[in-house]
């Protein structure tokens, strides 16, 4: 316990030995050398010019310390009554009028004798004035240099975030362009279709027709940031055609997107995503199957495409895999905040998943 | 009993594979007698009992109950030896398996003289089942290669909670728990804050603990948990408490006496 106290107290010191730099102590000689010769001539008496710079070194070097206790105290403030201004200001000016004094006890004055002797207390008043008028030259060089490099950090620092954001927005159209059909899928596909050559002709045609425009959108692809909706719902339906076939009376879906939406934009494959996740993680799993529905509805200038089904849900401790977080993060570089994926319950059992974009009427 | 009939199972969720398959066997290996067709594991395996098959042919890939599960249990309660064929439309792990361990396996799409050969290799087995040596040999590796795919197959589960489930209006929002910035408890409820809403869940701070990846997520305070991964700061704060400042929230969180441990410089 009191071990930590003594740390902090520690700590503090070293805070203030950090803050005294040989830049800083180099500008207190070059400011006590001016002040030397601008006060020397109101001295009467000849007193050396060294002789009055150590004195006035006393006075630079106090004041120093006043300003860097008073921004020290000022940063480890849990309230902040003052400003930093007004801190360094009385700073500077108290920490001028006791380097004044220590500098008159110094050469062995008494403080009854400072007040007292009216040559002594004026030479004071000389001392403090200069000092001030110096400490303040000084101390707005700092805070304009220390404004300058903060300014430069916070510089930096926006570039930085420019830099993560872009490498997000590419990471996350690298992933898309990779390869997302799997393969398990492409030949179960081919081998239905094998079967429904001799066995059903017309349907094995209309299956390699929807497998076709499945391929040609899966493949990877330089596809642009955003595409139209009704290119995107071609896709999910031709997905899921090849899914019915496969499955048989096991799938059943709907797909209801008003023909002025076609048009919209949308980002590519994250419907596609959504679909493959409600077969694989809702009706796949079941052995009686169960019903999709793909929806697009505009309300309150957003577009809200939403994928249902009536699969098993998602339990608690269920991952389903990397693509829904892509969604997310491709969406936030997209489109930021305003885009969301969000996930619901269905009833009586399953889940929605929702992306909802604005909706730029003037697209349309 | 002729020796040359045989009886097999088709076990495939895909109904048009089921057909193409039973097809094929038809045409080439007209003996074959086809007594069941399964749509998963599950039926596979009752059908098994009820049948008692020669072979059995099983999909991999299946609802309920996998191929591979299914062929553990039918190799635990036979009664007398059945030979396995698995069919797969791809699947590495389990065809480079297949390989090492010699046992049978055919490919979706069927090319006919590959399955051909599993058909005539497939006969051999069978007559070897005179053998008893050979035939325990065979069982013992096929009991192997199952171990090791279902050690494959089944990935380490991850216990720990993915999801809240929280009321928002009429439905139940499924959120993901990376989106969770901390969990405080509120009288009855707990406070579920997001970068940009709240929620409200029944589950209590104590629960939660036990069920979130302690990983990711750090009691700080009697009532609260926080996302390691929501934190942007911490301030040393009065009585050796801290404060916690957070990515995508304004306010700051108390770190109490008990935990500061956690925030120690290292």
């Amino acid at each position: 316990m009191l071990l930590r106290r003594y740390a902090a107290r520690m700590n503090r010191f070293l805070q203030f030995l950090g803050n005294v730099t040989w830049l800083r102590i180099l500008l207190v000689m070059v400011l006590t050398t001016v002040a030397t010769a601008i006060v020397k001539p109101y001295f009467m008496h000849d007193v050396s010019f060294s002789y009055l710079w150590g004195r006035l070194f006393i006075v630079g070097a106090v004041m120093l310390s006043a300003f860097i206790v008073g921004n020290v105290v000022h940063a480890q403030a849990s309230a902040k009554r003052f400003t930093l201004l007004q801190i360094q200001f009385v700073a500077l000016v108290s920490g001028a009028m006791l380097g004044t004094v220590i500098s008159g006890l110094a050469i062995g004055r008494s403080l009854n004798q400072m007040v007292t002797n009216e040559a002594i207390f004026w030479g004071m008043v000389i001392f403090i004035a200069v000092g001030v008028s110096l400490g303040v030259i000084a101390a707005t060089v700092l805070v304009y240099r220390e404004q300058a490099a903060r300014a430069a950090a916070d510089a930096s620092k926006a570039d930085a975030e420019r830099h993560e954001l872009e490498k997000q927005v590419l990471e996350a159209r690298l992933k898309l362009m990779q390869a997302q059909i799997e393969p398990h899928f492409l030949f179960n596909t081919l081998a239905n279709v094998q079967h429904l050559v001799e066995a059903n002709p017309p349907l094995a045609a209309k299956t390699l027709e929807s497998l076709i425009t499945y391929l040609r959108a899966a493949l990877p692809e330089m596809r642009e940031g955003r595409t139209k909706l009704g290119r995107e719902v071609d896709m999910a339906n031709a997905y899921l055609e090849i899914q019915q076939t496969r499955m048989g009376d096991r799938l059943h879906f709907l797909i209801d997107v008003p023909l002025q939406l076609r048009t919209a934009t949308f980002p590519p494959m994250m419907l596609l995503t959504l679909v493959e996740n409600a077969i694989k993680h809702g009706i796949d799993p079941m052995q009686q199957g169960g019903e999709i529905q793909v929806r697009a509805v505009v309300n309150d200038g957003m577009l809200d495409v939403s994928v249902a089904d009536s699969g098993q849900g998602l339990s608690p401790t269920a991952g389903v895999g990397i693509g829904l977080q892509n969604i997310r993060e491709r969406l936030q570089a997209l489109f930021g905040k305003t885009a969301k994926l969000i996930l619901e319950e269905n009833t009586p059992r399953g889940m929605v998943a929702r992306i909802r974009i604005s909706h730029d009427i003037n697209e349309r | 009993m002729n020796d040359d009939m045989h009886t097999a199972l088709i076990a495939d969720d895909e109904p048009l594979l089921r057909d193409q398959l039973k097809a094929r066997l038809n045409k080439l290996w007209p003996e074959l007698s086809l007594t069941g067709l399964a749509v998963n594991g599950a039926e596979a395996l009752s059908l098994f009992e009820e049948l008692e098959p020669d072979i059995v042919f099983l999909d991999i890939h299946m609802p309920v109950m996998t191929g591979l599960e299914t062929a553990r249990l039918i190799g635990r309660g036979r009664s007398k030896r059945t030979h396995i064929v698995f069919v797969t439309a791809y699947d590495e792990y389990a065809v480079e398996a297949f390989e090492r361990g010699a046992i049978d396996y055919v490919l979706k799409p069927f090319n006919e003289a590959r399955l051909m050969e599993t058909i005539t290799r497939v006969k051999e087995r069978l007559d070897s089942r005179r053998d008893p040596e050979r035939a325990d040999d065979a069982e013992a590796t096929l009991e192997i290669v199952l171990r090791q795919l279902s050690n494959r197959l089944e990935l380490p589960v991850d216990q720990h909670l993915r999801w809240i489930k929280a009321s928002v209006g009429q439905t139940v929002r499924l959120i993901p728990i990376e989106e969770v910035v901390y969990f405080q408890s509120d009288e009855k409820y707990t406070r579920v804050a997001l970068e940009d809403s709240e929620v409200l869940i029944r589950k209590p701070i104590k629960e939660l603990l036990e069920e979130l990846d302690p990983r990711q997520f750090w009691q700080i305070h009697r009532a609260t948990i926080v996302n390691t991964r929501a934190i942007a700061g911490v301030v040393r704060g009065p009585r050796d408490q801290a404060d916690l400042k957070l990515k995508g929230r304004p306010e700051t969180l108390t770190v109490s006496r008990n935990f500061t441990s956690l925030f120690k410089q290292m």
